[in-house]
């Protein structure tokens, strides 16, 4: 099939010294597609991702991008580690450690300018991504001097200077204010809207109806225990709760306690 | 008795926290760099070079009177920048100068520098004699220690750290020793940041006061633990790097521009040295 981009077959991986992060993961991707990979923390989301972004390679089992197997030593090679890396961004959870450079500026300018990119188009894209952001006043602050928030968007725009193919997104609202959510929800489906593949680790599950078509839930197990629609994943309740995605609630309405499960928004009643 | 058992027990705590608020404040903080001066709109090739400049001139001459002028418009561009002149001053004149005229000291007598006498003393049985070439010497040594610092500390003051490294590049300096470097000093303030959190979070769990032994030990868990969190951020920030293209020849924006205002500064500083390099012994 010629929409397909990742097809990922019996994958297994564990991190040095450490316990198995997937144990046997199997998912395919399509072209345009919005996915969600949800699951409790340690569940393997993050190696996922950094396994699609051709970061760390299985120990058993395959990946596939873009029709071609993605194997260590083939990105050893500079052309094909670019010609993969221009189709894929990968916006890390932890934002500290995607903008290393002194500056936002230089921080956005980073990717295109080791694609080779020329410079004349580089600060083309930076006011481009600095406006869809809204991060224009941000560009000659030092990136430990901004808010987290301002950071994510920061990262992100460091991301979409190089404008993939396929944006993996590792929690991309974790810890983030309702306002900043938004702006990056709207981002993330924009860019679907564009014809952006969407990949997004996370275990928020009031974001996933927008942010998700399909979405795979990862399991204590480190494989996926389902697939499938965002609606039917979303309205297993036993199944959301036997894998530690929603929590009783308690709160007060009108003065009285108020318990219920903590579910995503639209089905909170 | 209390207060000196309480300050004895949490010396290593203290010293390495206010180490850390150093390190944030001059180091760190780009406050001056971010003002709207004079020297601050120079492009930093230009500044980098005019004030080598003037540093090889301040260590050329042999004059005191030739160094003050040098002086002179260091702190005029300190004040044309919007540099607060306390705090530059501060910064400049109160340790190392200080330090300097320590290590003069003997040079002011005669057993080192012979020469006519100024100032004789009798002291425990010893007579000190202070010639009038070892007070020139101290002086000229001092005052030329003291613009050569300020000199240095203006331009730090006035100019942005990654601007500063970047300015490297003209000097040949590998992009990769240059992009090494700036990334040392962009985590600088992570690490700096989380050592103090960790403090915080240890002085939550025991209280403000614990035994110098268990400072001792919090002390070198908190080094062990900050050595494998750097270990891990290394990791993590070579994978963000791969992830955005880079193959291990890193590629960055030249991001200055010499305009004629820079040229006409770095004329403006030549004639200066070359005027007190040429005159500046005879005054």
């Amino acid at each position: 099939m010629s929409d397909l981009i990742y097809e990922v077959k019996d994958v297994h991986f564990s991190w040095p010294g450490k316990f198995p992060a997937l144990c046997g993961v199997d998912m395919t991707i399509r072209s345009g597609e919005k996915i969600a990979v949800i699951g409790a923390n340690g569940t393997g989301k993050s190696t996922l991702l950094h396994l699609l972004d051709g970061l760390i390679f299985p120990h058993h089992g395959h990946v596939t991008a873009f029709g071609e197997r993605l194997l260590e030593h083939s990105l050893f090679d500079e052309q094909a580690a670019h010609r993969f890396r221009r189709r894929v961004g990968l916006v890390f959870q932890n934002a500290d450690i995607q903008l290393f450079c002194p500056s936002v500026r230089e921080d956005i300018a980073f990717g295109p300018l080791q694609f080779g990119v020329t410079e004349e188009e580089v600060n083309r894209r930076i006011r481009e991504v600095a406006q869809v952001l809204d991060i224009h006043h941000l560009l000659d602050r030092v990136p430990h001097q901004l808010s987290i928030g301002e950071k994510k968007r920061v990262a992100i725009a460091s991301v979409l200077a190089i404008d993939p193919d396929v944006y993996l997104f590792d929690e991309p609202t974790a810890g983030l204010d309702p306002l900043t959510v938004r702006h990056i929800i709207d981002f993330m489906v924009n860019a679907n809207r564009q014809g952006k593949t969407i990949i997004t680790a996370t275990h928020d599950l009031h974001i996933i109806g927008e942010i998700a078509d399909t979405v795979y839930v990862f399991g204590r197990n480190k494989r996926i225990v389902r697939g499938g629609s965002a609606e039917s994943v979303l309205n297993d309740r036993a199944l959301l709760e036997s894998n530690n995605l929603i929590h009783i609630h308690r709160h007060h309405h009108d003065g009285k306690e108020h318990v219920h499960q903590h579910l995503p928004l639209e089905q909170h009643d | 008795m209390n207060k000196l058992l309480h300050k004895r027990r949490d010396f290593i705590e203290r010293s390495l926290l206010s180490a850390l608020a150093f390190l944030k404040d001059a180091t760190l903080s780009e406050e001056c760099a971010n003002r709207k001066g004079f020297l601050q709109s120079q492009d930093p090739r230009f500044k980098t070079i005019s004030f080598l400049a003037f540093l090889v001139t301040a260590v050329s001459l042999k004059s005191a009177v030739s160094i003050g002028t040098l002086y002179g418009l260091c702190l005029l561009l300190a004040v044309f920048s919007r540099i607060p002149l306390k705090h530059f001053l501060t910064r400049t004149l109160l340790f190392i100068p200080l330090f300097s005229l320590c290590i003069v000291l003997p040079a002011l007598f005669s057993i080192v520098t012979p020469g006519e006498p100024v100032w004789t003393f009798h002291v425990l049985g010893i007579n000190g004699i202070i010639t009038r070439p070892g007070v020139d010497g101290a002086i000229l040594f001092v005052v030329r220690i003291a613009t050569s610092v300020s000199l240095v500390v203006l331009l730090s003051l006035t100019t942005r750290h990654s601007e500063l490294l970047k300015v490297l590049r003209i000097f040949g300096v590998p992009q990769l020793f240059v992009l090494t470097l700036s990334m040392c000093y962009r985590y600088l303030y992570l690490f700096a940041t989380m050592v103090e959190n960790i403090f915080t979070a240890v002085k939550s769990r025991v209280g403000v006061v614990s035994h110098h032994r268990h400072g001792q030990k919090v002390v070198a868990w908190n080094i062990a633990n900050t050595w494998n969190r750097t270990t891990h951020i290394s990791e993590e920030v070579y994978l963000a790097m791969l992830s955005r293209g880079y193959t291990g020849e890193p590629r960055h924006l030249s991001a200055f521009h010499a305009t004629p205002k820079e040229w006409f500064w770095l004329l403006c500083a030549v004639i200066i040295c070359a005027g007190l390099l040429y005159k500046g012994d005879t005054l």
